[in-house]
């Protein structure tokens, strides 16, 4: 866990009064009248601090574009489409801070949550005032193991992801796989599923610590197994360098990271020639969905800047928020939980929408991508 | 078993250099200056920017470069953290103890966050590489480039230590530490020795970081938080003030780290450490090497 008691208390403290100064505008003083006439307004909660921080834009950004979108075609039943963020620093108390901030700004629908960890604790503060959840990142078991009615995840499950971690793993031959972990609960989460999966394929699971530098002691650790295929359900900072740690080891196997891991930032960290041939489970990315590039296009002409990861999922969230509504008729909780729940169709960049009984996704859409040339290509779509 | 004690020295090294700046600041002001985990990481920053602007190294000048690099750095964290006493520290030298404390967690939030709004939240990565084939020692997979790192760490704490017990410099550090008040009555300068005194802790501090990015790669904003509070344990451990016991407890971190993951896993490596340093404070709370202190009044 992130034991930083004293430090996120202070940074609470810093980002409650930067939101308060900066909260004074539209919805300041909104009162019940003016919300049936004003904005529809749709909250995220994605890292903007913190260790994850590079995230937090890709999908903001993309959120807003969606809205721009909807709102150039009239918004929803006739009302505009606003986007408020708020940091949740992947952290369990940032971000409890602001989805209540959220939720007093009046948010008709969450569309955020990326760090699975940060998002769990802000399930009942959303859930008590009634608002739905399309969760577009964050794809913990977890989150959904608790069977709540307002939770959505448009992102493939850990089960989803471990699911196909074994069968590429299967598919390479790999015999004694060796998965680590960095003891957050999505990573831990599809350690253990794609271990239980593998069975005796599996010979140990090592966990790190994240935000260190040095791991060479868990790198010596995971050599003693002898291991064929090295499999890391972390985040890139640390997937970099463990790749790189455990190639000038000497370990010439094949290794797979996560979704968490698939960043252009991955292969700078671990140095191109070290990480090329590494393999990744992800969900599609704008980069391999085909048919993308207009949106690409459309994104980088808005922003300046590529698209990344979860911008497409983002993105969907946002679509898919306007479509319940206006099925819904109105913003009304229950109602557009009931819109989510009897959607069939909807076209989503990971192919038509259909919720399973547990608010997941029929189909994960998990591919697996190699690094080519230091950047993550498709290898193979698993299907 | 070698390879293990052989990652516990190399990691353990980066722990003392760090160590040493908590340590002697903390010996001689009684302060514990939690900024100084991110003077490590902004030494780091600083070295990025240095090589940035330096453009492309050829492979055969790296080490030359990263040396002139290295001291560069050291030369603008050691003034960075002069800086830092003067404003944020110095004039709280009078106040309550717990006011300075809070000053220190303040200032490792200003430049923490401070660097992320300048440099921005992604990783950077260093241009230059310390990367190199490995031989084996004694079984032990060993780097020309993580001997160069050690030799390093070696040569500034010998040195810092060289400079403490025989110089008149280190003396009035030692007589301040003693008795600030009887010490400017002697003639020493309190407040030019503990500006120097800062100056050299950052430096070696800034001399980590820049070690660190080289190695590793990566660097971040937050990249000082977990080694500051490493280092301030392996501060304690050997026994807080005292120089030869901070290098000692660093080290001792490492090692513990070290087996810890090998004998109880990754997951436990933290609670095997920090477990057997509680168990160890418990027996001797003054640490390895620190003296037993009665309380001045």
């Amino acid at each position: 866990m992130r034991a930083i008691p004293l430090k996120s208390i202070a940074a609470l403290a810093a980002i409650s009064l930067l939101t308060a100064g900066c909260g004074q505008g539209l919805l300041g003083g909104a009162s019940d009248s003016d919300k049936q006439a004003g904005p529809i307004v749709l909250g995220m909660l994605i890292p903007q601090s913190g260790s994850e921080a590079a995230i937090g834009p890709y999908m903001s950004n993309a959120a807003q574009l969606a809205i721009d979108e909807i709102n150039a075609k009239g918004g929803v039943l006739g009302r505009k489409l606003e986007l408020k963020t708020a940091d949740d620093a992947c952290d369990a108390q940032s971000a409890s801070a602001g989805a209540n901030k959220l939720v007093t700004e009046g948010v008709a629908v969450s569309v955020g949550g990326y760090c699975s960890g940060a998002t769990l604790p802000t399930l009942p503060i959303f859930g008590k005032a009634g608002i739905p959840m399309i969760i577009p990142a964050a794809n913990s078991q977890e989150l959904v193991d608790q069977k709540l009615k307002h939770v959505f995840l448009i992102n493939g499950t850990g089960s989803q992801q471990a699911a196909a971690a074994q069968k590429w793993i299967a598919k390479q031959g790999g015999t004694r796989a060796v998965l680590m972990h960095d003891n957050t609960s999505y990573s831990k989460d599809i350690a253990l599923r794609t271990k239980e999966l593998l069975g005796a394929q599996a010979v140990a699971v090592e966990a790190v610590t994240p935000k260190e530098s040095d791991y060479s002691a868990n790198v010596t650790n995971v050599l003693s197994h002898k291991p064929d295929f090295v499999y890391w359900t972390g985040y890139f900072q640390e997937g970099g360098l463990i790749i790189r740690q455990l190639r000038q080891a000497g370990y010439k196997g094949s290794i797979m990271v996560g979704d968490g891991s698939v960043s252009p930032k991955l292969a700078e960290i671990a140095g191109a020639s070290t990480a090329e041939g590494v393999y990744a489970t992800m969900t599609q990315t704008p980069d391999t969905i085909q048919g993308a590039s207009g949106w690409i296009d459309a994104y980088k002409k808005k922003f300046g800047s590529e698209p990344g990861p979860y911008s497409n999922q983002s993105y969907d969230a946002v679509r898919l928020a306007a479509e319940a509504i206006t099925k819904a008729g109105g913003t009304d909780g229950a109602k557009v939980i009931s819109a989510l729940e009897a959607m069939d169709g909807f076209q989503m960049f990971s192919g038509p929408l259909k919720f399973t009984p547990e608010h997941t996704l029929a189909s994960g859409g998990f591919q697996i991508l190699v690094v080519k040339d230091g950047a993550f290509a498709l290898q193979d779509p698993l299907t | 078993m070698t390879q293990l004690v052989w990652n516990g020295l190399f990691v353990g090294s980066f722990y003392a250099l760090v160590a040493l700046g908590y340590s002697m600041v903390y010996g001689i002001i009684k302060l514990l200056n939690f900024a100084h985990g991110d003077l490590y990481m902004l030494g780091a920053f600083v070295g990025f920017a240095i090589l940035g602007a330096a453009g492309g190294v050829s492979p055969a000048m790296t080490l030359p470069v990263l040396l002139a690099v290295l001291v560069a750095t050291m030369a603008g964290t050691g003034l960075a953290g002069v800086a830092l006493e003067r404003i944020a520290y110095r004039p709280l030298r009078h106040a309550p103890r717990l006011s300075l404390l809070i000053t220190a967690v303040g200032a490792s939030f200003a430049l923490e966050y401070g660097m992320r709004a300048g440099a921005g939240a992604d990783p950077r990565v260093y241009p230059v590489r310390l990367d190199g084939a490995s031989f084996e020692v004694l079984g032990a997979r060993v780097t020309l480039q993580q001997l160069v790192l050690i030799g390093l760490a070696v040569v500034l704490m010998a040195g810092l230590n060289l400079l403490v017990t025989r110089t008149r410099e280190g003396r009035a550090m030692r007589a301040i530490a003693l008795d600030p008040r009887t010490s400017r009555l002697m003639g020493i300068d309190v407040d030019a020795v503990i500006s120097r005194t800062f100056f050299i802790g950052s430096a070696l501090a800034g001399a980590a970081g820049v070690m660190a990015g080289a190695y590793y790669g990566k660097i971040d904003f937050l990249m000082g938080f977990l080694i500051g509070l490493k280092a301030f344990t392996a501060a304690v451990i050997g026994g807080i003030g005292n120089i030869p016991g901070t290098m000692l407890g660093g080290l001792l971190l490492g090692l513990l780290e070290s087996f810890g993951t090998f004998w109880l896993g990754g997951e436990w490596r933290d609670v095997f450490a920090f477990g057997v340093l509680i168990l160890f404070l418990t027996v001797r709370p003054t640490g390895l090497l620190g003296e037993r202190v009665v309380e001045r009044v």
